[in-house]
């Protein structure tokens, strides 16, 4: 009898199949994914029936830091209240969001400067051009030039310490809008006139297709509240809440949307 | 990796033939660094977008007396917010729901400053449904709401049954909650010193699930400091609690 030979067999095992499938899953991720923008501070919104989308552009976000959670602090409201703004264009090179935080920090200084004669902030186009690229800020005018000089991380650093006093936008409850106007209402003032010199002036001169941006632009910021977005956490206390809101009114921009979380009908609260 | 091995078929080979080689590359590490990547993009990514909530507030500038719209007072109705808060300075969590505490005093009409009236000012919790009945002070606007909240059942009804289309739906919708033939009521929000935003969201959301389109979010004024007093008073509770900020 001969002997019995046993077969060597490779364990190599065919993995292209499997990378087939990853690179597909793979494809699915980067298509839908939108990624998560950089925020200062985490806040966790409260949830609400309302079934309308938050829009992607031509948008003004204004986020209303919560008291600390971490439980490391000794004041934890200390750190409450801290306001930021973020402004995203169109997702079109017409206004895109670095235009748009241009033509609205050009603005915001004019007035500043207008009404801080003796201690204007000026910048250069260099920090001009780095603060085109910053998705959500909140620091006062006059910590601008310094706050801008700084390389990203720093920056990051910077506004993420919340118990510094040079974060945050200043707010207080002037309700004079042609008086002196807190630092808060100086940007809702930018927001304002942007809008209406954008619907006023550039109408003219452009095709059907551009001026129908146009109006969309104006129509978010302006008339139907789609485009300032008040993002708060659902602990923060109401009156934290009321001066922001409060300060908007004072601006006309009366009409606005506040950003919740999803829930169903049966439940009381989150 | 990739590895090239002379094919192994049995049997004798040809002088001079040329090898049959077979080529496997080897797509582990392919895979390994596709995963991370999958990782990667599967926790940067957001896939539940948020929701937004309209909300119209009137002008800061002061209107003068007369020509305040006047709600009638048989429509009228006020909820005052208040948020329960545990010793911790947070906001109190239910236990058992794990849920904030939030609590309603309202009142129907004008406020009863006489003090007479039993029962004038009385208490209600944010419940939601249960089995699909509204209860807590969902039910008490619904009642309210009753003319408006008849058509807008039958609206959904047709809806479901597929006779109109979502956009009929909301349209039909929005010209029943503002119809103005219908007893509709007013709300007035008022959230107190200790409310909570989450507070606020939970009434804006009561107003959109009852189809109220008259609501008005007010500060609390002296009045109802006084019903809270009397309240507390009547039912032997302290309900005003310090304000935590």
């Amino acid at each position: 009898m001969g002997k019995v030979k046993i077969k060597r067999k490779s364990t190599l095992i065919d993995m292209t199949a499997m990378s087939d499938v990853t690179v597909l899953l793979l494809t699915f991720f980067m298509l839908t994914s939108t990624f998560l923008q950089k925020e200062p501070t985490i806040v966790y919104t409260p949830s609400s029936v309302s079934e309308e989308k938050v829009p992607t552009n031509n948008l003004v976000t204004i986020l209303i830091s919560s008291s600390d959670k971490s439980g490391k602090l000794e004041n934890a409201a200390s750190v409450e209240g801290k306001l930021f703004i973020s402004f995203t264009g169109d997702a079109d090179s017409t206004f895109s969001s670095e235009k748009i935080r241009g033509m609205m920090l050009e603005e915001a200084v004019s007035i500043y400067n207008d009404q801080h004669k003796n201690a204007p902030v000026r910048l250069t186009n260099q920090q001009v051009a780095e603060f085109t690229k910053i998705n959500m800020f909140g620091v006062p005018f006059s910590v601008l030039p310094e706050y801008l000089s700084m390389s990203i991380t720093d920056r990051d650093k910077f506004q993420g310490d919340l118990t510094q006093p040079k974060v945050g936008i200043p707010i207080d409850g002037n309700k004079n809008r042609e008086g002196r106007l807190n630092e808060f209402q100086i940007w809702l003032k930018a927001i304002y006139n942007v809008a209406q010199r954008i619907n006023n002036e550039q109408c003219e001169g452009l095709d059907a297709e551009q001026r129908a941006r146009v109006q969309n632009l104006y129509g978010a910021l302006m008339r139907q509240g789609k485009g300032i977005a008040v993002k708060a956490d659902k602990d923060t206390p109401f009156t934290v809440v009321e001066l922001v809101f409060d300060n908007l009114q004072t601006m006309k921009l009366n009409k606005f949307s506040l950003m919740t979380a999803l829930k169903s009908e049966d439940e009381p609260t989150q | 990796m990739a590895q090239i091995e002379p094919s192994d078929k049995g049997g004798k080979k040809k002088k001079g033939a040329q090898k049959k080689m077979q080529i496997h590359v080897d797509f582990t590490p392919m895979v390994d660094m596709n995963m991370l990547l999958i990782t990667f993009f599967m926790l940067c990514t957001t896939m539940i977008k948020s929701q937004t909530l309209q909300i119209v507030l009137p002008t800061n500038e002061e209107v003068k007396q007369e020509q305040q719209a006047q709600a009638k007072a048989s429509e009228a109705i006020t909820i005052i917010l208040d948020t329960e808060y545990g010793d911790n300075g947070k906001p109190l969590v239910d236990a058992e729901t794990g849920k904030t505490v939030h609590h309603i005093y309202y009142y129907e009409g004008v406020a009863d400053t006489t003090f007479q009236t039993t029962n004038f000012l009385r208490e209600q919790q944010f419940i939601g449904n249960v089995n699909r009945q509204a209860q807590g002070i969902r039910a008490i606007l619904r009642e309210k709401n009753k003319a408006v909240m008849e058509q807008y059942e039958i609206l959904k009804q047709q809806w479901r049954n597929k006779e109109i289309t979502k956009e009929q739906f909301d349209e039909l919708a929005k010209q029943n909650s503002n119809d103005s033939t219908k007893t509709r009521p007013v709300v007035v929000i008022k959230p107190g010193p200790n409310c909570t935003y989450e507070g606020l969201i939970c009434a804006l959301d009561e107003m959109q699930i009852n189809q109220i389109s008259r609501y008005s979010i007010e500060l609390p004024t002296h009045t109802d400091t006084l019903l809270l007093q009397e309240f507390e008073r009547r039912n032997g509770r302290t309900i005003i609690r310090p304000t935590v900020r």
